[in-house]
C-alpha cells in the first residue's frame, strides 16, 4: 500500500466514521435518555436527504442552506416523533418498537409515492481535488468530516456544559431520581430526539452527495448504528467516537482487500467476538 | 370451565376443516400462493414467540430461516438428496448454529439481547452472500422440489409446479409444529423460559441453569426457523440473500408484536392480518405498504397487548379480569 493510497483510505475512513458518528450518537442518545430503540432513525436519516434533495435540486435552494433546512425540517420532525409517537408508549418497550417500525413502513412508502424508487443523487457540496505530492484528496470528502466534526464538538460541548445538557446526562444515568431532582423528563427527551433527528439528517443528506439517495438507504446505516453502540457499550458519548472511528477504519480499508459482503461480515464478527470478552461494550459500564 | 373449552376445541375443529378444505373454494394458484407463504411464517413467527418466551425477542429469525433454506437447496442440489431428508436438516442446521452462537448472547439481555442478534442475523446473511461458489451470485437457483410420494396402487402426488399439494404438505407441518410448540411452552421447560423472563436472579438462585436454558430456547425456536426456511427453498425453487436479510428479520418480531406476545394464537392472528390484508389491496401498487402501517398504528394506540389480547381487553371491559399477561413482556 503506496503513501496515495494510504492517504486516501485515511480520508475515506475520517470521512465515513464521522457520518457513522452522527448517526449513532443520536441513536445512542435516544437509547440512554429515553430507553427507545429507534428503528426510525433509518428513515429519518432518509428523509434528511430527500428534504435536502428537494430544496436544493427541484426547488433550486442553496444546497447549504438547503441542509441547514433539512436538519430543521427532520428536527422538528422529531419533535413530532417524541410527542406523538414515543410519549404515549413511555416505558413500554413492545409498543414503542412497533411504532418506529410502523414509522419505516409509512415513511419509506411515502417517500416511494412521492418521489419513486429510482436512485438520486445530490450534487457534491463542494468540488475539487487537493493534490500534493502524488497525494489526492477529495475536498467533498474532507468537507463533510470537517462539518461533522463541528457538529461533534458543538453537541459535546452542549451535554458537558450546558444545563440541558447536564439534564441529559442526568435522565440517561438515573430517570426516577433526575424527576425527583426537577427535571421536566419530557422536555429533556424532546430536546434529545430533536438533537437526534437533526443529526440524522445531516448525516443523511452529506452522504446523499457522496453516495446516492434511496427510499432503503438507511437501512444499511441503522445497523451501523446498532453496532456501534454495542461495540461502544451503552451509555458512554465518548465510547460512540472511539466505535465508530473503529468500525469507519474497518469499513473503509478492507473493501480494498476483500469484498464487501466479507467486510461487512468480518466487521460484525469483530463485533461479536468482542462482547464474549466484554459484554458491556469496549467503553462502557455494566449494562 | 368445561363449556367454555368444548366451544373452543369445536371453534379449533371448524377453522382447521376449513382449512383442509380450502383448495375446494380458493382455485386460484396466486392465492393459495399467499396461503402457503402465510402458513411458513405462522411457523417462523410462533417459533420466535417460544423464543420469546424466555425474556429474549430475537431480531434474527430470518436468518436462521435462511440457514435452514440454504442449507437444504445447496444440500439437495448438490448431493441429490431428497427434499424430504434435507428439510429436517436444514432444521437442525439453524439450531446447530444457534446454539453456537447462542452461548456468547446469553451474556447480554432483553433490549441488549436484540441488538446484538440483529448484528449475529446480519453477520450470517453476509456470510450467505460471501459464499457465492454454492450460494450462487445471483442467488441459488434450481432447488429441487419435494419428490413425489408413489406408493403404487395407492397414492401418486407429484409436487412439482403444483400448489395443491403444496398447501397441504405446509398446513400438516404448521399445524403439528404449532402443536409441538404449544406443549413444550406448556411443560416444565416452558415454565422454567418464563421463570427467567421474569427475574433471571431469582431463577437463578432457585437452581435453573439460566444460560442453557435460553440457548434452548432459542435452539427450539431456531430449528422450526430452519424447518420452514426449508420448506420455503424446496417450494419457491429461488433463493436470494434478501429475503432473510435485515427487514424481514424486523418483520418478523413486528408481526409478533403486532399479533399479541402474551397469546399463543398472537402470531398466528399478527402473521394471518399483516400478511394477507396488504395482498388484498395489492391493486393500489405503491399505496399499500400504507395500509400496514395503519394497521400498525391502529393496534399500536389502541390494542396495547396486540390484536390477541383485544379478546382480554373487551372481557376486562365486562368485568371478568383475567390476568394473561406473559411475565417480563415488557423487556
Amino acid at each position: 500500500m503506496g503513501p496515495a493510497l494510504l492517504a486516501q483510505v485515511a480520508v475515506n475512513a475520517l470521512m465515513l466514521s464521522s457520518m457513522y458518528i452522527l448517526m449513532a450518537l443520536g441513536f445512542a442518545i435516544l437509547l440512554s435518555v429515553m430507553r427507545v430503540l429507534n428503528f426510525a432513525h433509518a428513515v429519518i436519516y432518509m428523509g434528511g436527504g430527500y428534504v435536502c434533495y428537494q430544496l436544493a435540486v427541484v426547488y433550486g435552494l442553496n444546497q447549504w442552506a438547503s441542509l441547514v433546512v433539512a436538519a430543521a425540517v427532520m428536527g422538528l420532525f422529531g419533535l413530532f416523533l417524541e410527542r406523538f409517537c414515543l410519549r404515549p408508549f413511555f416505558g413500554d418497550v413492545n409498543r414503542t418498537i412497533v411504532m418506529t417500525l410502523a414509522l419505516i413502513v409509512i415513511l419509506e412508502s411515502v417517500v416511494n409515492i412521492l418521489v419513486g424508487t429510482q436512485v438520486r443523487s445530490l450534487p457534491a457540496f463542494a468540488s475539487g481535488v487537493i493534490r500534493s505530492g502524488g497525494v489526492s484528496l477529495s475536498v467533498e470528502r474532507l468537507v463533510t468530516f470537517i462539518i461533522s466534526a463541528v457538529l461533534l464538538l458543538v453537541l459535546i460541548f452542549f451535554i458537558q456544559k450546558t444545563k440541558m445538557g447536564q439534564q441529559m446526562l442526568a435522565v440517561s444515568q438515573e430517570p426516577t431520581g433526575a424527576v425527583l431532582q426537577g427535571i421536566n423528563i419530557y422536555r429533556v427527551s424532546a430536546v434529545a430526539t430533536t438533537i437526534a433527528c437533526a443529526l440524522a439528517a445531516v448525516a443523511g443528506s452529506l452522504m446523499g452527495a457522496i453516495v446516492s439517495l434511496s427510499p432503503y438507504m438507511g437501512d444499511h446505516m441503522l445497523v451501523k448504528a446498532i453496532e456501534i453502540v454495542i461495540l461502544a457499550g451503552i451509555g458512554s458519548i465518548g465510547g460512540v467516537l472511539g466505535a465508530g472511528l473503529i468500525l469507519g477504519t474497518i469499513d473503509a480499508s478492507l473493501p480494498i482487500l476483500i469484498s464487501g459482503c466479507a467486510t461487512d461480515a468480518l466487521g460484525l464478527g469483530i463485533v461479536i467476538l468482542i462482547l464474549l470478552f466484554r459484554p458491556q461494550g469496549l467503553f462502557g459500564h455494566e449494562a | 370451565m368445561g363449556m367454555r373449552r368444548l366451544t373452543r376445541l369445536t371453534g379449533y375443529a371448524i377453522v382447521i376443516i376449513l382449512l383442509f378444505l380450502l383448495p375446494l373454494f380458493v382455485t386460484k394458484p396466486y392465492y393459495l400462493h399467499i396461503f402457503i407463504v402465510t402458513l411458513l411464517y405462522i411457523i417462523v413467527v410462533s417459533s420466535l414467540r417460544t423464543i420469546s418466551l424466555s425474556g429474549q425477542v430475537s431480531v434474527a429469525h430470518a436468518a436462521f430461516m435462511g440457514i435452514g433454506g440454504y442449507f437444504s437447496g445447496v444440500i439437495s442440489k448438490e448431493l441429490g438428496l431428497t427434499p424430504w431428508l434435507t428439510i429436517p436438516l436444514g432444521g437442525l442446521a439453524a439450531m446447530i448454529v444457534a446454539i453456537l452462537i447462542g452461548y456468547p448472547f446469553t451474556r447480554v439481555r432483553a433490549i441488549y439481547f436484540s441488538m446484538v442478534s440483529l448484528l449475529g442475523g446480519m453477520a450470517i446473511v453476509n456470510i450467505i452472500r460471501v459464499c457465492q461458489k454454492w450460494t450462487g451470485a445471483a442467488g441459488l437457483a434450481g432447488i429441487p422440489p419435494l419428490s413425489p410420494i408413489n406408493i403404487p396402487g395407492l397414492i401418486n402426488i407429484v409436487f412439482l409446479g403444483q400448489k395443491v399439494p403444496y398447501y397441504y404438505f405446509t398446513l400438516l407441518l404448521t399445524l403439528v409444529s404449532l402443536v409441538v410448540l404449544h406443549r413444550i411452552e406448556h411443560c416444565r421447560i416452558g415454565m422454567t423460559w418464563k421463570a427467567i423472563a421474569q427475574s433471571h436472579f431469582v431463577a437463578s438462585s432457585v437452581g435453573i441453569n439460566e444460560a442453557g436454558s435460553r440457548v434452548l430456547a432459542l435452539a427450539v425456536g431456531c430449528f422450526f426457523a430452519g424447518i420452514a426456511g426449508a420448506s420455503y427453498a424446496h417450494y419457491n425453487l429461488v433463493l436470494t440473500p434478501n429475503t432473510f436479510g435485515f427487514l424481514p428479520s424486523i418483520f418478523l418480531v413486528m408481526y409478533m408484536l403486532v399479533g399479541g406476545r402474551d397469546r399463543f394464537g398472537g402470531p398466528i392472528i399478527g402473521t394471518a392480518i399483516l400478511v394477507m390484508v396488504p395482498e388484498l389491496f395489492r391493486g393500489l401498487k405503491a399505496f399499500a405498504p400504507l395500509i400496514l402501517g395503519a394497521i400498525m398504528v391502529i393496534v399500536v394506540f389502541l390494542m396495547p397487548q396486540g390484536i390477541a389480547g383485544l379478546f382480554d381487553q373487551i372481557r376486562a371491559r365486562h368485568g371478568e379480569v383475567r390476568n394473561r399477561k406473559v411475565p417480563g413482556s415488557a423487556a
